[in-house]
């Protein structure tokens, strides 16, 4: 555990010490900004429904920035050899990166309270629907997270890893395109793996377990595979 | 101490390591020797339990490194080719990360990290970003992480690589230093660093192991020593004496100024010959003004191995 937290707070000392988390920070903030009086001077409603809606857009072009380094840039200034040959075990390398990059994401998301004030201050707002669209989109992100951790520990390029979170994530994002044209098994298929049909759920203030097995099931899935990957040092053979 | 019993590493259809064995007591400094590509890099990875070898079995301190990986690298400070440094990272919170990662105790973390910032010579630039350091620096830090621990064993690989001869020194000093506590693995294909270092030389060609000696051993194996006499007389005198003289071998006399020559001779290693040669030069009246001996180095050692 004491690893674990010490790999994570190195992530987030990484990340405050380049310019990267502050342009990602104040950047995200301004459009989510814009976007928060622009949706509420249209639709006049106490809700944070459409504000979710459009991080959840956002997280799939932010995350891939946050995760493209994590693995990346360590086998590729050779501190990959460092952390690996330290009686530190896989898992807890694995952990205390998601850990870093989770609590940087989950400090984005702090950062968007004041919003909640705003239409608590002006009316009276369903709280719990707001409660469950933080749950959702926190967990929509720690599910974002784990692909692009996954894609970071196959390369040792930051721009391959990149693109294909960039794939990936479009993927999970966009599948719902196809569905008209699907049917049957396959529609099914699309649908369950389709991320929006979780998350919006949670945004409207459902809380289903199907919808929490999704998103744990996935980060797990993306975390063994990372873990995998590390175990079979599969940069070195691609 | 460590125990290697016929390793072998391949990489595709490229044979990296070809059924090593080899020993090393505790305590030992032992350098690997080898041309680039020679399976130096390869053999130390394996070592510190990073990359599984195709077969045979390691043991360190009785543990097999495949079966232990985790405790064996406890055991092991390591040093990679390039130093692993964060460079956003200031040297002292580089070091703290590395005790945490590498099981300090938190009660002695501030204390060990402090003892090795001195024993490395860092102090001064305790707070510095690592990028903003020099190379010599960075490879201090790199050595501090290793031995931060408290390791029995120490693997080097090319310490002093890309160093200028300043900071090749100091880095020499440190690893001196480490070796009376420690067992010390380096690699190098710098051979003067291996002869002033090492007591042990294991010899890496292609993967094989060509040579595994004490230094001394593989310098005086075979060849005759080869002196220099530097001499005041006539020529012809001189060229009479070391005919007369038997068992040394006049390889090339040179002209240095008026009628001083330096006579450059093979001899066996025999003491009573030096006399023989010495009572024949006085004979014919030359004056010895010098002598100087030259011992095989194990450069030459090296590069006649290689041929």
């Amino acid at each position: 555990m004491k690893k674990i937290f010490a790999i994570a707070q190195k992530e987030l000392s990484v990340y405050f010490r380049s310019p990267i988390a502050y342009v990602v920070l104040i950047v995200t903030i301004v459009i989510f900004n814009v976007f928060f009086f622009a949706i509420i001077d249209n639709n006049e409603e106490a809700t944070l429904r459409d504000i979710f809606k459009v991080m959840e857009f956002l997280f799939v072009f932010i995350i891939p920035i946050l995760t493209m380094k994590v693995f990346s840039e360590e086998k590729q200034m050779g501190t990959m050899e460092f952390l690996m040959t330290t009686p530190t075990q896989n898992n807890e390398i694995v952990l205390g990166k998601y850990l870093g990059v989770l609590l940087f994401f989950s400090f984005l998301i702090i950062l968007t309270i004041p919003y909640y004030g705003i239409i608590e201050f002006f009316s009276r707002p369903d709280r719990m629907a707001i409660l469950t669209g933080y749950i959702g989109i926190w967990l929509e992100g720690a599910f974002f997270i784990s692909i692009g951790l996954m894609v970071s520990s196959w390369t040792k390029s930051q721009i391959v890893a990149a693109i294909l979170s960039y794939l990936f994530l479009f993927l999970v994002y966009f599948s719902s395109l196809a569905d008209k044209y699907t049917n049957g098994v396959v529609k099914a298929i699309v649908k369950y793996s389709n991320v929006m049909t979780h998350s919006e759920n949670f945004i409207v203030g459902i809380l289903s377990s199907s919808d929490l097995i999704y998103f744990f099931s996935g980060i797990l899935f993306c975390l063994v595979m990372t873990r995998i990957s590390i175990d079979t040092k599969i940069w070195d053979n691609v | 101490m460590i125990s290697v019993k016929h390793i072998s590493k391949q990489f595709g259809v490229c044979e990296a390591l070809k059924n090593i064995s080899f020993e090393i007591p505790s305590g030992e400094i032992v350098g690997f020797l080898g041309q680039n590509g020679a399976g130096k890099t390869t053999l130390m990875r394996i070592l510190t339990a990073y990359l599984p070898p195709s077969s045979g079995e390691a043991f360190i301190c009785g543990e097999n490194i495949l079966s232990h990986p985790v405790g064996i690298r406890r055991k092991i400070g390591y040093l990679p080719e390039n130093p692993p440094l964060y460079s956003t990272m200031t040297v002292k919170n580089y070091l703290r990360f590395a005790a945490r990662l590498k099981d300090v105790s938190v009660k002695y973390e501030k204390a060990q990290v402090d003892h090795v910032l001195s024993e490395c010579h860092l102090l001064e630039v305790k707070d510095h970003l690592i990028a903003t350091l020099s190379k010599g620096y960075k490879q201090r830090v790199g050595i501090a992480q290793a031995i931060i621990h408290e390791p029995e064993v120490i693997i080097l690989d090319e310490p002093t690589n890309g160093l200028d001869p300043v900071q090749i020194q100091h880095v020499r000093q440190l690893i001196r230093r480490l070796e009376s506590k420690r067992t010390v693995i380096i690699s190098t294909h710098i051979l003067s660093e291996i002869e002033q270092l090492a007591q042990r030389v294991l010899i890496l060609k292609k993967g094989e192991i060509v040579a595994d000696n004490a230094i001394e051993q593989i310098v005086v194996s075979d060849e005759k020593k080869q002196l220099f006499v530097t001499v005041k007389g006539k020529e012809e005198m001189i060229e009479q004496a070391v005919k007369e003289a038997n068992d040394v071998k006049q390889i090339n006399i040179k002209f240095l100024e008026d009628d001083l020559f330096e006579v450059h001779l093979e001899n066996t290693n025999n003491v009573s010959h030096y006399n023989q040669m010495i009572q024949s030069f006085l004979k014919y009246q030359v004056k010895i003004v010098s002598m100087r001996e030259k011992k095989n180095s194990l450069e030459e050692a090296f590069l006649k191995i290689h041929k």
